[in-house]
């Protein structure tokens, strides 16, 4: 098997603020294969995104970072500003999540993709707008000449998207990183945009990292699927085995929350009781144990680790949902 | 997500973790620091202009003997020295400061009254009222104000209640525009909906909450435009158009100061300090307030 | 909009977009440009002006012929005798209802005729026009200077809100907010004519044609301006890095945020910043009235402290009227700058 393109070891990540510090990011190990298409899923708070800024090697200089991330083997953590900048956009690219908000309003289209473009190929000026144009051909965005030197306003929400990834994909990036990417769109556009970005995967062979709240979108477009809880990795499978095998208790409770069409009409949509815990405080048991309908006693004494307990598929629990159990 | 993901990505620099913790916490203590220093000076201030000479024999600041005239800083007995007619400099930067704060306060309570009233009133009632108020107030502001309050002083004739008078054409106007803007955007929030919407009494709508939620807002509005008009103020009275000599004024004295510049820089130099340290801290109150109160 | 994405491109609705499809602007522009907001926005304003500029013209009058005294008596001075102020008082009109006199002066003015000084007898116009540069020549020369110093050391501070650049800067401002122009002007003053005597004149020739002779009445316009204008800047800069989408679009292209800083936030700013300068504008033209006091320019500024110590009522108005003219026309320049500078405004929607 081909060199992992991303390997993540033991990432931690706190942020300092006054005076108490968060924990966002609990020491987390996975990996990427080139092409591979990876979710990972968790509730506001649970680390993910803070994992793909560590990644991106966006984070604020005020967030201590320790452990390892590895992209094509060269080592991100600890790098120096200049480096970070050469890495962000070349190596791995972003997508963000509201299409409204993330293009600069007073910046023609296609200048804001040059950008992206001259920053780390060596192209000139006409060069990188004939580039622009077939980025924006290939994102499928019709009358690219003209969309070109149209302003952000004047294209539509979905539209912006695929502007925004065509900015991401501007220097042909090993890793895609989209982040809640299709949550601000309409469900018809967020089709659209996941099978878009599906097929250029497949033809620009990028990995894509998706970051969700919505295991229903991965289950549908992601090949492995992470699960992350209070800055933790829970569980982690392939989608199918992740459904069809589910071990985590949270993640089952996830699974019993999405809404089905074949339920009895007015029966109570299963809800996961309390809230996610405060990170500013590490707990010595399972971060989940308080709101885990199966806690048992050792659940809140010690936090129970990662393992591959079947082929494929970790999960990190003492007790978790035997096959009798799922769904 | 999109608030926390920006400021995810860019915060404040900062390299060694443990510095930024003490850090964090004296930059709590400075920020009041920020605010009750300066407010202690200011009370210092006060203090003496107006309940110091209630106590203490403090010389008049407009008589003095001749034999007096023209005496440095630190001669005994005048602190501040004497101006060329001999009167005590200590006692004309007590009284004018007496005279400056009085003339903000009143100007700067005016304004909010009758400025807030109008403000809040034409932002409430829109139609055609709001339409008339602004393009008066508009009149107002493309009007140089210093030329109304100059015309004002000078036809009435110098006198602190004139340029009181004259100085409030300025400060209204501001504060009806501040307070306007904030009532439109507190009109439209669902609180004050729902309130108009059960068929409340208008004034009561206003008084209970539009007035309130302003309060901050108009409130540090006003401190921080106490600076500008007590600046204005001294303008008038160094182009001799406000308080009238040989009453002292704390502009007047910087224009006295200007006359002997070439000779002595006293006369000019501690008029001008207390001027500007009295806005200083003003400001630095004002502004405290407004971070603090997370104002805009 | 889905069906956009299937089929082939949109139908072109002629005049719909303005550019053609290489970018030229096509004759769809122009004709969009009859319709566009922007100058339908400047119409608007401008028609608001009218009114605006007649009530100041109005007010300026009812107020100086309600305060006590008049032309006739400062002209004649203190002792003359009530006799001879009535005389004088006929001789320049001052004898007829208010009303009659404002129409008189209104319906001069409109056809060009500023009337004469009542002081001198010169016709205002002249006079205005003699001394219109000197003014012009400062307030411009003053914010050329603020502007040159703001954006710079706003961006500075924005680069590193809370570093050491940032909390000094701040502090200058701080004194530079607080300091009373007349302390300014003569702190100034005393420091380049006492300290660094022969670089920058105390005294203007009068004439106000020598630039270095307006650099420190230039100087005390500007650097309380300056110190407004860098907070406000930065705050803006500060805002947009803080808790906008595209500068992180912007960080995550590989962009360092110097550049993100100046590329991307700062041409947002300029927007608001325009703003700024127009509504600022009137009290700027407050202090430029100190300011050629202290420095003894042959302006505006003095021509019109004279004019109102003389009660010269036709000069003052022309006076007025230039100032609040200038106002409105300033603020009018900005609301068209600012439709031609936010693409929003220029281009509407004409999504798909």
């Amino acid at each position: 098997m081909a060199d992992p393109l991303l390997e993540v070891s033991d990432l931690r990540v706190r942020f300092r603020s006054r005076g108490s510090v968060v924990h966002a990011v609990q020491g987390i190990d996975f990996t990427v294969e080139p092409g591979q298409t990876l979710a990972i899923i968790g509730e506001s708070g649970s680390g993910k995104t803070v994992s793909a800024y560590a990644v991106m090697g966006l984070l604020p200089p005020t967030a201590q970072v320790s452990g390892s991330i590895r992209f094509k083997g060269v080592e991100i953590v600890g790098l120096g500003e200049r480096e970070l900048q050469d890495h962000r956009g070349r190596n791995a690219a972003m997508v963000f999540q509201n299409p409204e908000r993330s293009l600069n309003p007073t910046m023609k289209v296609g200048a804001q993709i040059t950008e992206a473009v001259r920053r780390h190929l060596p192209l000139s000026r006409p060069q990188a707008h004939e580039r622009a144009v077939e980025l924006l051909r290939m994102v499928r965005i019709p009358a690219p000449e003209r969309r070109f030197h149209e302003y952000p306003h004047q294209l539509s929400g979905g539209m912006r998207q695929r502007v925004i990834i065509a900015i991401a994909l501007a220097c042909e990036p090993a890793l895609l990183i989209a982040d809640e990417a299709t949550t601000a769109l309409d469900v018809t556009t967020q089709a659209q945009i996941m099978n878009l970005l599906l097929d250029l995967q497949q033809e620009l062979g990028t990995a894509m990292l998706m970051i969700s709240h919505d295991l229903a979108l991965a289950a549908s477009y992601a090949e492995e699927v992470m699960v992350m809880y209070a800055g933790r990795i829970v569980e982690r499978a392939g989608a199918a085995d992740l459904f069809g095998n589910v071990r985590m208790p949270y993640t089952r409770a996830l699974l019993d929350a999405i809404p089905r069409t074949d339920l009895e009409p007015h029966v109570l949509l299963p809800v996961i009781g309390g809230r996610p815990p405060d990170l500013s405080t590490v707990l010595p048991g399972c971060a989940f144990a308080p709101r885990c309908p199966d806690a048992q006693a050792d659940c809140r004494e010690q936090a129970p680790a990662l393992e591959q307990h079947e082929m494929g598929h970790w999960s990190a629990c003492w007790h978790p949902c035997g096959k009798e159990a799922a769904s | 997500m999109a608030a926390p993901v920006a400021s995810l990505a860019l915060g404040v620099p900062d390299a060694d973790p443990a510095a930024t913790q003490r850090r964090s916490r004296t930059r709590g203590l400075l920020r009041t620091l920020e605010i009750t220093v300066p407010g202690a000076i200011l009370l210092v201030l006060l203090f003496f202009c107006f309940i110091w000479p209630l106590v203490y024999p403090v010389p008049s600041p407009t008589y003095g003997s001749v034999l007096d005239a023209s005496l440095p800083l630190w001669s005994p007995g005048h602190i501040f020295g004497t101006t060329n007619v001999g009167y005590d400099n200590m006692a004309r930067i007590l009284y004018g400061g007496r005279t400056t704060f009085e003339v903000a306060a009143a100007v700067q309570v005016i304004g909010l009254v009758v400025g807030g009233l109008l403000g809040v009133v034409a932002g409430y009632a829109g139609g055609i009222v709001e339409a008339v108020l602004m393009r008066v107030l508009d009149i107002f502001i493309a009007f140089p104000s210093l030329v109304l309050i100059l015309a004002i002083v000078d036809g009435l004739g110098q006198s602190e209640l004139h340029v009181i008078w004259a100085l409030s054409a300025f400060s209204i106007p501001a504060v009806a525009r501040v307070a306007r803007a904030g009532t439109l955007r507190l009109r439209d929030q669902p609180f004050v909906v729902a309130a108009r919407l059960s068929s409340v009494k208008a004034w009561r709508i206003i008084s209970g909450h539009i007035v309130p939620n302003l309060m901050p807002q108009l409130f540090t509005f006003s401190l921080l435009g106490t600076g500008i008009v007590i600046i204005l103020e001294s303008g008038l009275d160094f182009l001799g158009y406000g308080i009238p000599d040989p009453a002292p004024s704390w502009g007047g004295m910087i224009a006295y100061g200007q006359t002997v510049m070439s000779v002595a820089l006293s006369p000019l130099v501690v008029p001008s300090l207390f001027l500007f340290g009295t806005v200083v801290c003003l400001n630095l109150v004002g502004d405290g307030l407004r971070n603090r109160w997370g104002v805009r | 909009m889905s069906a956009s994405v299937t089929l082939g491109p949109p139908e072109r609705i002629p005049g719909h977009s303005g550019t053609e499809p290489d970018g030229r602007p096509g004759g769809a522009y122009v004709r969009r440009l009859a319709r566009s907001p922007a100058l339908r926005l400047a119409g608007r304003r401008l028609l608001i002006a009218i009114p605006v500029l007649w009530g100041v013209t109005f007010l300026t009058f009812v107020v100086e012929n309600a305060l006590p005294g008049d032309a006739a008596q400062a002209l004649l001075g203190a002792n003359a005798t009530p006799a001879e102020i009535r005389a004088e008082s006929i001789k320049l009109h001052l004898n007829q209802p208010l009303l009659i006199r404002y129409w008189d002066w209104l319906w001069a003015a409109l056809h060009g005729n500023l009337g004469n000084s009542l002081y001198s007898g010169q016709p205002v116009g002249p006079i205005i026009a003699q001394r219109l540069p000197v003014t012009i020549d400062l307030v411009v020369y003053a914010l050329v200077v603020t502007l040159v110093i703001s954006i710079p050391l706003a961006v500075l501070c924005a680069r590193r809100p809370g570093g050491i650049i940032d909390r000094t800067i701040m502090a200058l401002c701080m004194a530079g907010l607080s300091i009373a122009p007349i302390v300014l002007a003569l702190l100034l003053l005393q420091v380049f004519s006492g300290y660094l005597h022969n670089l920058l004149p105390a005294l203007a020739s009068g004439t106000g044609n020598d630039p270095r002779d307006l650099t420190m009445p230039a100087l005390t316009l500007a650097l309380p301006l300056a110190a407004f204008y860098i907070r406000f800047l930065r705050a803006d800069l500060i805002e947009q890095m803080q808790s906008e989408d595209y500068t992180v679009t912007a960080l995550a292209k590989g962009l360092s945020r110097w550049r993100v800083l100046t590329r991307h936030a700062l041409r947002n700013s300029f927007i608001g910043l325009l703003t700024v300068i127009g509504l600022n504008l009137a009290t700027l033209i407050g202090v430029t009235v100190i300011a050629e006091s202290i420095f003894g320019l042959a302006g505006m500024g003095n021509e019109l402290l004279q004019a109102i110590q003389h009660r010269d009522v036709p000069l003052l108005e022309g006076i007025v009227l230039v100032f609040a003219g200038f106002v409105v026309l300033v603020n009018l320049a900005t609301d068209l700058l600012y439709s031609v500078l936010d693409p929003r405004i220029r281009h509407g929607r004409s999504g798909s």
